[in-house]
């Protein structure tokens, strides 16, 4: 009880020495949350971009299209009724689309650009994913036209606009060299940056009849869940039972799968979070031996006459612990509530990366573009402030034990 | 008439034996400072009974504190044997010199070394628990009796007062009453008027003795004031390391 109030009175004996400290510890913790929140933001952002613009939550497709990306047109399959109904008694399903995707080089004038081409089933597409919404020229593909949505970057590019011709030069099944024309019927500009640049929709029925296939013929389904955490676990599901009671030679990938180098980012942003955390609390960790050192000459009487009243050395470790522990939770107490603005902030306002650096996401390959908003995560409060507490508490128990192992009598007259 | 007079000395020589708390024999302090030795004391005999109001004086850097170090197990000997209430201080650690002190012995220092964080009456009851703390029995009363202790010395108004509230005279009481609180068989002082003037001085010697008579606690002086020597009932003068003079009153 005593240990506990001289420790912290002790604690406020030098305040502006203990605030300077604690700010350090502050600012640690402060950056970390806010760093985490934005990590957790812009992951969240880019995952959601791929499921929607991209991947959707699971894709179901032959193994050798996973494998071997370079010949999709090689990977056709015809999804049967009992496949579709397989997909449809997933727990959680909201809707599946076709999809066939081909390399083709688009022409426009004298420019050429390697695009993916998307053929797709206008109706269940607009199910699965939200491109109608970022339009910002034109219309959405309806069935039967020969019309292509665009992205907005490759319109800059190839200095396209609603109506104006195309040509996708494109390599058949067999080899030889095709071509599919027509006219651009709307410009996207998704918050994925990818998509706005890399790919085009075209509609399947006119793509099917222009490659020569059957229009029942696609590389994969696309499937939309409600909840893309769920969708990992049922892509394992509906593999074993499409591969089992169906014998159906399947592969399903989810979103996760397709995500690697997201998850591979996610992964090296903790660890390089977490790098600058210990960097900023080793400044703090120094900050506090320095406080447990100066305190400890300061009050060199004082722990003599302690230890001559009988305290043991452990006691006077105690003090000078619980006021270190002190020290980080008011760093920590501060930098969480600073981080707690911050995160209301990011939260509610958003970061615009762009403005500050120009297309750093699409030069990184992080699918987000615009402004970036954070994600509340309790558990980053919790996990900081506590490191806080035990980098302050492990950090002074050295210069503690070396405060309390004085000789009495050397402290008590100060030689 | 002599043969009485043996037989009386001798008498007063067994109960000193039997009532002794304090026991030094053939005590040598030496400090090794870099390449040189200093010889703080060299060779000290010496029996303090309980109850005994003791002065210890001589010049600086005779070897005063040095000795009152050794009495209040603070320090070690590096030769002969200090024995306190029992305990040979020679073969205790650390850990168990800590605790002779806290059950035995109580301090009072020139500079007060009061906690600054803490008020007069917390300063004291930290004395009290600190004991608790150590052996696992609660201090009964702690409250009453460290608020006692502090009307005894004079201070019952300014309990709650911090010690950069306090004069010096006021701080010594405190470090006075926070030394006696425990009841302690023995009560260090090192000089504890040379930072106090007369009438403060005479004041704080007063409570001492006062305390003295009261509860049988055993004090031992050091000191350069002829008005401690004054209230001293035995006085010892160290020169050089050795006991040159002693007197009985």
């Amino acid at each position: 009880m005593y240990l506990s109030k001289i420790a912290l009175r002790n604690l406020f004996r030098r305040s502006g020495r203990t605030l300077i400290i604690a700010g350090v510890l502050a600012f640690a913790i402060f950056f970390a949350i806010i760093l985490e929140t934005f990590m957790a933001g812009m992951m969240e952002m880019s995952f959601s971009n791929i499921i929607d613009f991209d991947s959707a939550h699971l894709q179901i497709a032959r193994p050798e299209l996973f494998a071997d990306n370079e010949d999709p047109l090689d990977h056709l399959f015809t999804p049967t009724e009992e496949v579709l109904t397989e997909i449809e008694k997933l727990p959680g399903f909201v809707a599946t689309t076709p999809v066939l995707d081909f390399s083709a080089n688009m022409l426009a004038g004298r420019e050429e650009y390697p695009v993916r081409v998307r053929a797709a089933a206008p109706a269940s597409f607009k199910e699965v994913f939200r491109y109608q919404d970022y339009l910002i020229e034109g219309d959405f593909l309806q069935a039967g036209d020969s019309g292509l949505v665009i992205g907005m970057n490759l319109a800059e590019i190839l200095d396209l606009q609603v109506g104006d011709f195309y040509t996708l030069l494109f390599r058949e099944e067999g080899g030889s060299l095709n071509t599919i024309q027509g006219e651009i019927l709307g410009i996207a500009a998704t918050p994925e940056p990818g998509m706005n640049l890399g790919t085009v929709i075209i509609d399947q029925s006119f793509a099917a009849s222009a490659l020569g296939v059957s229009s029942s013929e696609i590389n994969q389904l696309k499937v939309k869940m409600t909840d893309r955490h769920s969708a990992v676990a049922r892509s394992e599901s509906l593999e074993k039972q499409l591969t089992g009671s169906l014998a159906k030679d399947f592969q399903v990938n989810s979103w996760r799968d397709v995500s690697d180098m997201l998850v591979a980012m996610e992964v090296w942003g903790q660890l390089e979070t977490y790098f600058i955390v210990a960097l900023i609390l080793l400044v703090g960790a120094i900050g506090i031996i320095n406080v447990v050192v100066l305190s400890s000459l300061e009050r060199v009487e004082e722990i003599g006459m302690m230890k001559a009243m009988g305290l043991s050395e452990k006691q006077i470790v105690k003090i000078f612990s619980i006021e270190a522990s002190g020290l980080g939770v008011i760093g920590g107490l501060i930098g969480a509530g600073l981080g707690a603005v911050g995160t209301y902030l990011l939260v509610n306002i958003g970061f615009d990366l762009q403005l500050l650096y120009g297309d750093i996401t699409l030069e990184l390959g992080i699918p987000i573009l615009g402004t970036i908003y954070g994600v509340w995560k309790p558990q980053s409060f919790i996990i900081f402030f506590t490191l806080a507490v035990t980098v302050a508490l492990i950090s002074s128990l050295i210069p503690s034990y070396w405060a309390a192992r004085k000789d009495p009598v050397d402290a008590i007259y100060h030689r | 008439m002599l043969v009485v007079s043996l037989n009386s000395e001798k008498k007063i020589n067994q109960e000193l034996e039997n009532s002794v708390l304090v026991s030094l024999d053939s005590v040598k302090k030496t400090y090794e400072d870099g390449k040189i030795s200093v010889r703080a004391l060299r060779g000290i005999d010496l029996k303090i009974a309980e109850g005994e109001f003791t002065t210890v004086y001589g010049p600086s850097g005779s070897g005063k504190t040095t000795l009152l170090n050794l009495i209040g197990a603070l320090d070690k000997p590096s030769e002969g044997q200090v024995k306190i209430n029992g305990s040979i201080i020679n073969e205790l650690d650390r850990n168990g010199l800590a605790l002779l002190r806290r059950d035995n012995i109580g301090f009072v220092f020139q500079s007060y070394n009061l906690i600054p964080v803490l008020t007069a009456y917390e300063n004291v009851e930290f004395a009290l628990k600190i004991s608790s703390s150590n052996n696992g029995n609660p201090v009964r009363n702690s409250k009453e009796r460290s608020a006692q202790i502090l009307e005894q010395v004079g201070l019952g108004d300014m309990l709650d007062r911090r010690p950069n509230e306090l004069s010096g005279g006021q701080k010594q009481r405190v470090a006075i009453a926070r030394a006696l609180v425990k009841e302690p068989r023995l009560v260090l002082a090192d000089e504890p008027t040379a930072n106090l003037d007369s009438q403060t001085s005479k004041e704080v010697l007063e409570i001492m003795l006062e305390m003295n008579s009261k509860l049988k606690t055993t004090f031992i002086f050091s000191t350069h004031d002829p008005m401690v020597m004054e209230y001293a009932g035995r006085l010892l003068e160290i020169r050089d390391g050795k006991i040159t003079r002693e007197e009985r009153r």
